[in-house]
């Protein structure tokens, strides 16, 4: 899990501007040649606790364009997700969404 | 190679000298300073110089961590490997709690064989294969017997446990 200032003092004194807490981030996984597609359907489900069907059809997205968003949300939370993802290898990106 | 399930995890049997030496390779690649390995494990993340560099700073010091701490399990259980009767070949355990850590080690492993022998996609295709260097071909096998041990752990084949693995036979 990522560490960041999380004392009341460290909120008071230096805090990110509002709107790039706001802003929602993706999460978003790419297709890589060795990887299996089973594994990537697995660590779906354990990462973001999706059903195998939803896991599947983000899993085959990937596999035929290239990418796929696999979440959407707060930034700390994409992070979270960002770390856990790469944790397992996937080739994972984050970016912000546009507003 | 052939694969049981016992109450424990799964037991890899009749592993040949080739394959224990794949497999010892895996803690190895995991910890490869190589930047093309680096790269991959550890990839740019985000769309912002800023962004990228906290995610440098808080994210990826944890992610170093817990790759060296599978290298560490990995190599653990290797040490545990065994002769098995009458043979040269060697047999494995790989218990259910280390499964997923076994699962994305040898994911890094196959990444990292891919980056380190400058394979492509199309490499990786059946048909060209004839047309790999024999370094990469050698890789390219590896990756493949690598994908097998994940196959098994990820439950792709469905086996029935033997019991207990003290009380599990090798004829």
């Amino acid at each position: 899990m990522l560490v960041r200032g999380s004392t009341k003092e460290k909120t008071d004194t230096k805090t990110r501007p509002q709107t790039s807490l706001a802003t929602p981030w993706n999460v978003i996984v790419h297709d890589d040649p060795v990887t299996l597609m089973t594994y990537v359907t697995k660590v779906l489900m354990q990462v973001f606790g999706y059903g195998i069907d939803k896991a599947k059809k983000l899993m085959m997205e990937v596999h035929k364009t290239g990418r796929s968003i696999v979440w959407t949300g707060a930034r700390e939370q994409a992070e979270m997700y960002a770390q856990k993802l790469q944790a397992h290898h996937l080739l994972t990106t984050l970016e912000v969404v546009d507003a | 190679m052939w694969v049981a399930r016992v109450d424990e995890g799964f037991v890899f049997g009749d592993l040949t000298a080739a394959t224990v030496d794949t497999l010892k390779g895996v803690p190895m690649l995991i910890e490869s300073a190589d930047t093309r390995v680096r790269d991959r494990l550890l990839p740019e993340t985000c769309d912002s110089a800023d962004a990228e560099e906290q995610w440098r700073r808080h994210a990826v010091p944890e992610l170093e961590r817990l790759f060296l701490s599978r290298a560490q399990l990995v190599r653990r259980d290797l040490a545990g490997l065994r002769l098995m009767p009458k043979s040269k070949n060697q047999l494995l355990l790989i218990l259910d709690a280390h499964a997923n850590a076994w699962l994305a080690a040898l994911n890094a492993a196959r990444l990292a064989l891919y980056e380190l022998n400058d394979l492509t996609a199309e490499s990786m295709e059946p048909e060209a294969f004839g047309l790999a260097l024999p370094k990469q071909q050698e890789a390219i096998l590896r990756i493949h017997l690598l994908a097998e041990f994940q196959s098994v752990l990820l439950g792709d084949l469905e086996i029935e446990s033997s019991g207990s693995f003290d009380d599990f036979v090798v004829e």
